[in-house]
């Protein structure tokens, strides 16, 4: 994991609720963010993902709670935050009878930048857009407009940069590039802030925070929280097949395999771990089963 | 795909300030422009739909023609009217469209201000109107032989401008409360009707019930109604009406106040 820069934290939200209603979209988060490091929200549709993104670009009011960036509040500091931060909506929010170049001049122009043509053609390079720059965008694919959506969001080089699903409709190759230059990014010292429901570029984060209606279920590194997950072990012993559950395949794995002394009638060892998406299925079916022995309790 | 990062770095910009820039109230003009510019069926349709009106409107006082009846105590009005009409739809549409595609959140998002977006759309369609304003007017005065000195002409542009000017504030005043074009298109006829029938364009307003003649100060037109109706009297001038005029200019003001308050940041 990369560390922090100086120790200062990127974001942190305290106790964070938002309602539409009666709708409880987020219920208490509290979540920090180092600097210089790849955070990541992971959780289905409906989960507060977006909601949480856009009260902390300052698009939406929190409920209750505190939030923070770079020591900042979204509402009350937000024309000194705005210059700093970079925002990635869901949708792409372009202007489809604008040409591409002309889309990153636009956000480009509202932050005050020295030589903005030449940014503005920087990042179309880097988002591999510079060929159809003066193509307008409603004959765009989803993918490049994705890309011209991120290229906006990066023009004015943020210190912490807020994506919303960016790689949705982005093909696997592009996907990858676009994580290599995030890390990049991070590594430069900035901070990103993004939200998936793919559990392979979960897996990317430094750290990650799985949510569910609202809740935070856990928040950790990738590697830390596979680790709550079990392994079964497959030992083929003398022609039978043995199945054996561990947590930690690991460090249990040699006091498991003492006991075949490691003959030679062992001919076959397998370990299945389980997925991200497994521990993620078993943590929502665990959150689920607390939440109905509570309102049975109440009943 | 290259790095983006590499040969950039905070040092090299300006951070903007978070005060009212009138450089960034120019960009938004410009993109509002620059998006007319490349939708050209919408710009010919914005052009030629107050054409086709005051057609139609030809046809029907040609009909109407008799003794006692002066067509340009009715059709003047009627072209500031279409006026009214067209700018208003035209910009709230275009406002409801931005809130709707979330390109509005983006714009506050990057550091564009409530003062900057309002005069910005205002500054973009103003000039829409001012190009519509001319040709109806030139339109009206050619097929109803309207014959006014240069100096009336002037006058009656000065305050169908004005009206379009403050029907593009109204559109984004009422286009707050809106957030997808369905929700904008029931305000049309609530704004546009009452402003036909209770502005004095068909009946003089203190020939209305007592209880309806307030509700008619309520339309920007009553006001644009009364000043072009002294104008167009024998020897009427600018001057013979300077309420109704301060009335439109106060209404304006009003109502860019209003949506500039109304105009929410965040949801």
């Amino acid at each position: 994991m990369v560390n922090g820069v100086d120790g200062q934290l990127a974001v942190e939200i305290k106790s964070l609720r938002k309602s539409y209603g009666k709708l409880e979209a987020l219920k208490g988060i509290n979540l920090k963010v180092e600097k210089g490091t790849i955070f990541g929200l992971l959780g289905a549709n409906g989960a507060g993902k977006s909601t949480m993104i856009r009260i902390l670009v300052g698009s939406s009011d929190a409920s209750s709670g505190e939030v923070k960036v770079l020591g900042l509040s979204p509402f009350r500091d937000s024309h000194k935050l705005r210059h700093r931060i970079g925002y990635m909506p869901q949708l792409p929010a372009l202007y489809d009878d604008l040409s591409a170049f002309s889309n990153v001049q636009f956000f480009c122009s509202a932050h005050g930048i020295d030589n903005p043509k030449q940014r503005v053609k920087k990042v179309l390079e880097f988002t591999s857009l510079t060929a159809r720059q003066n193509d307008t965008v409603i004959g765009f694919s989803g993918g490049m407009k994705q890309r011209l959506s991120l290229a906006c969001a990066l023009v004015h080089q943020p210190d912490v940069l807020f994506l919303d699903e960016p790689t949705a409709g982005v093909d696997p190759k592009l996907r990858e590039q676009f994580w290599k230059h995030f890390r990049e990014l991070a590594q430069q010292g900035k901070t990103i802030f993004v939200s998936t429901h793919m559990m392979d570029e979960a897996m990317l984060c430094d750290r990650l925070a799985i949510m569910n209606q609202g809740v935070v279920l856990v928040q950790d590194t990738p590697k830390n929280i596979m680790q709550m997950g079990h392994s079964q072990v497959h030992v083929w012993s003398g022609g039978h097949e043995q199945v054996f559950a561990i947590e930690d395949y690991r460090a249990q794995l040699p006091i498991l395999l003492r006991k075949f002394n490691l003959d030679s009638s062992v001919t076959k060892i397998e370990i299945e771990e389980d997925t991200l998406e497994t521990i993620v299925l078993k943590l929502l079916k665990q959150t689920t089963v607390e939440e109905s022995e509570r309102e049975a309790n109440h009943v | 795909m290259s790095s983006v990062t590499k040969g950039g770095n905070v040092g090299e910009m300006r951070r903007a300030s978070g005060r009212f820039s009138g450089k960034r109230l120019v960009t938004i003009s410009r993109r509002v422009l620059l998006q007319l510019r490349h939708d050209r069926l919408f710009l010919a349709l914005s052009l030629l739909a107050p054409v086709i009106m005051v057609l139609f409107l030809k046809v029907f006082f040609d009909s109407m023609k008799g003794p006692g009846f002066v067509v340009s105590h009715f059709i003047v009005p009627m072209g500031a009217f279409l006026i009214h009409f067209f700018t208003y739809i035209l910009c709230a549409i275009a406002l409801v469209r931005e809130r709707a595609h979330e390109t509005l959140s983006r714009m506050f998002v990057n550091g564009f201000r409530r003062g900057e977006i309002i005069l910005g759309f205002l500054l973009a369609y103003s000039l829409l109107a001012t190009l519509q304003s001319l040709i109806v007017l030139a339109l009206l005065g050619w097929l109803f032989e309207l014959s006014y000195v240069f100096e009336i002409y002037a006058s009656i542009y000065l305050v169908i401008w004005l009206l379009a000017v403050i029907s593009v504030a109204l559109g984004i005043f009422l286009s707050n409360f809106a957030h997808s074009e369905a929700q904008m298109i029931p305000t049309i006829p609530l704004v546009i009707l009452p402003s036909v029938f209770l502005s004095g364009i068909i009946v003089a307003v203190d020939k209305l019930p007592d209880w309806v003649q307030p509700i008619s100060r309520i339309s920007p037109l009553y006001y644009a109604n009364n000043a072009l109706q002294k104008l167009i009297l024998p020897n009427g001038s600018l001057g013979d009406d300077w309420a109704s005029l301060l009335g439109l200019l106060a209404y304006g003001l009003i109502v860019l106040m209003l949506g500039s308050v109304t105009l929410k940041e965040r949801d």
